[in-house]
């Protein structure tokens, strides 16, 4: 079993709903947050081992919220979940200190294998 | 109606106008004429008159003289009977007949109011003694000059011893001669005919003269020249007029001619012109046509790509869904069960629900694409080592042209290896796994432009012509349900015009299709 506090951020129920489904079988511990406020007030309350957020969100982008939490919280990874991808919106992830990005829609290996890397890169 | 309208015409009005002045300058020209010969020999006439009546009164005077009065009747009556002498007459101053032709006459006293008389015996005035002549109408056809002298006193007379007259006395008597004017009148009334004849013959003459004149010099020029503008009116441009005469009928028909050329000259130019014309808007409105329909396809694509996005960003999250918990599900059941295989399936179609929405995305291209000087036979090598290995393409022949000098091109390598790749794909599916797929590259000097082309040729079944215009439109395929998403063309249609290129096709049912790519290329220098 593998360990670790995940926070997903995400506008979308099902995104939610499908990671926690997908990681709290694996051992994970799984929070979620419907915006990128809630998410990083959760985020200010308890440290988590990694973030994974989607990029387009009604109030704040996933990259405004990546922004902040490599601000505050250096250590914490963050996988950037994104409906599309685009070269530009990549780059900018990676330079701002993202570990990765994922596409949806994703399948739960590749989830898994995503935030295993993530989680064994950062204790290394 | 005919004499009305030969009237109407310009030969009708000149022969009309001076054949009436011809006959009016010829009846008056006759009626001179002869009364000027009439009076010349009336003049003549009376000239002869007077000598005869002269020669009465030279012939009787001896007899006077001598008082030997049958001498003297006999003389009168000898002159009297001679040709064209009516009669003679010598008259005392009483008025009474002394002597005469006619014999009966002999001794008739006239009064002084008789018309013979009346010549000399002027009322209120005194008795003439000068020669007279009157005419008078004789009893048949003819006329009848009448002379009358008077036999004035003279010495001889007074002094006679006869019966002499008083000295005082002016006029003795008088000598009176009716002449006939038969032949005078017959010679006039035949001068008049041989007048009137000559008259009308000259009108004739010169009147069928005038109108022979009036008809080649007018008429018929006019009638040319009208029909000449009725040809050309009739649209006959080629339709020349001869009259070759240097007066203005010449000049006019020699200008109308000119003028009909000119005319022709300028149709022709104007026919020219209208045909080159129609010619050069038919161009221009096909290319408005063309730069429409790209202005339609290029609209097309930004909306799709547009709606790509939004679409996508909508549809991912609930595929993560489906795709996740299929997965959930399928643990739940083990390998080979029915609900399995089921689940599997709508795995697999979520999954190419995500493939179509990917493939929209390549319209969704939101930044620019990153374009730097790229050898495109490089970008070619590397997306041939992608495909090289995959299954389909076990049976197809790869062969490479490259020119080794290609000059490079400005691009976006990853864009460029979309569009390749997809052009390799499509060959190898168009040629079911199976067959020869050539490409080439070359440099192409083109208005003074330098282009780079590549070439891929396959040895597919072609396509067909309906389908040709429809090859780059978004969500064409034909290839079956769930291979294509029919977004390839389409994508790298856009991919290369983004590049200001070109992808055009050539293709051959049974033979193959050749597409080319044309890029502009960079000199190592600029």
């Amino acid at each position: 079993m593998s360990t670790g506090k995940i926070l997903v951020v995400d506008d979308e129920d099902i995104v939610r709903t499908s990671c926690s489904r997908t990681l709290s079988p694996e051992g994970y511990d799984v929070r979620l947050a419907k915006n990128g406020a809630e998410g990083l007030k959760m985020a200010s309350e308890e440290r988590f081992d990694l973030v994974l957020t989607d990029l387009k969100m009604p109030d704040m982008d996933g990259i405004e919220v990546l922004r902040i939490i490599k601000e505050q919280w250096p250590e914490t990874a963050v996988i950037i979940v994104t409906g599309y991808q685009t070269v530009d919106t990549a780059v900018k992830a990676i330079k701002l200190g993202a570990y990765d990005y994922i596409e949806k829609p994703f399948t739960p290996d590749a989830l898994i294998t995503a935030v295993r890397e993530a989680l064994t890169n950062k204790q290394e | 109606m005919l004499v009305k309208k030969s009237l109407q015409s310009l030969t009708g009005k000149l022969l009309f106008t001076i054949g009436t002045l011809m006959i009016i300058g010829s009846t008056l020209f006759w009626f001179f004429l002869f009364r000027h010969q009439e009076k010349e020999l009336l003049q003549n006439s009376v000239k002869y008159g007077y000598s005869f009546v002269d020669y009465i009164k030279k012939s009787t005077r001896y007899g006077m003289l001598t008082f030997q009065e049958l001498l003297i009747q006999q003389t009168v009556e000898a002159i009297g009977s001679a040709e064209g002498v009516l009669n003679v007459r010598i008259l005392d101053s009483q008025g009474r007949v002394k002597y005469s032709s006619a014999k009966e006459d002999v001794g008739v006293i006239l009064d002084t109011k008789a018309p013979i008389c009346r010549t000399c015996h002027v009322e209120g005035g005194p008795t003439k003694d000068t020669p007279s002549w009157s005419i008078q109408r004789g009893d048949k056809d003819f006329r009848i000059l009448n002379i009358i002298q008077p036999i004035l006193n003279e010495t001889a007379c007074y002094t006679s011893t006869c019966h002499a007259h008083p000295k005082d006395q002016r006029v003795l008597g008088i000598i009176e001669a009716n002449l006939s004017l038969e032949i005078l009148d017959k010679s006039i009334k035949q001068q008049g005919i041989a007048i009137t004849i000559y008259v009308l013959a000259f009108l004739f003459v010169i009147s069928v003269v005038l109108c022979l004149i009036l008809w080649n010099l007018v008429s018929t020029p006019v009638s040319m020249l009208a029909k000449g503008m009725e040809r050309v009116a009739g649209g006959d441009l080629d339709y020349t007029i001869n009259i070759n005469r240097k007066d203005e009928m010449g000049e006019l028909a020699n200008a109308f001619n000119a003028m009909n050329a000119d005319l022709k000259k300028a149709k022709n130019e104007l026919m020219d012109w209208g045909n080159t014309l129609e010619k050069k808007v038919q161009e221009k409105t096909e290319a408005i046509h063309r730069a429409q329909a790209q202005l339609i396809h290029s609209e097309k694509l930004a909306s799709l790509g547009r709606m790509a996005a939004g679409v996508a960003h909508e549809i991912n999250s609930p595929l993560t869904g489906i795709v996740t918990f299929g997965h959930l599900l399928l643990k739940k059941f083990p390998p080979g069960t029915q609900e399995r295989e089921d689940i599997e399936v709508i795995i697999d179609q979520a999954n190419r629900c995500s493939t179509i929405i990917k493939g929209l995305l390549g319209f969704a291209r939101a930044s620019a694409a990153e374009k730097a000087l790229t050898n495109i036979n490089d970008v070619l090598h590397s997306s041939m080592n992608i495909v090289r290995n995959k299954a389909d393409f076990f049976d197809i022949k790869l062969i490479t042209n490259f020119d080794p000098a290609l000059l490079r091109v400005k691009a976006d390598s990853s864009q460029l290896q979309q569009v390749f790749l997809n052009m390799i794909m499509n060959a190898a599916d168009a040629m079911e796994g199976k067959g020869t797929l050539t490409l080439t590259t070359r440099n192409i000097s083109e208005n003074g432009r330098d282009f780079v082309e590549v070439e891929f040729r396959d040895t597919g079944p072609g396509i067909p012509a309906d389908n040709l215009e429809k090859l780059f439109e978004p969500f064409f395929t034909t290839k079956p349900v769930g291979k294509g998403t029919g977004l390839g063309l389409a994508v790298s249609h856009g991919i290369i015009q983004d590049h200001d290129g070109k992808i055009r096709v050539k293709t051959k049912i049974n033979e193959g299709s050749t597409f080319f790519i044309r890029l502009p290329a960079q000199r190592e220098n600029t």
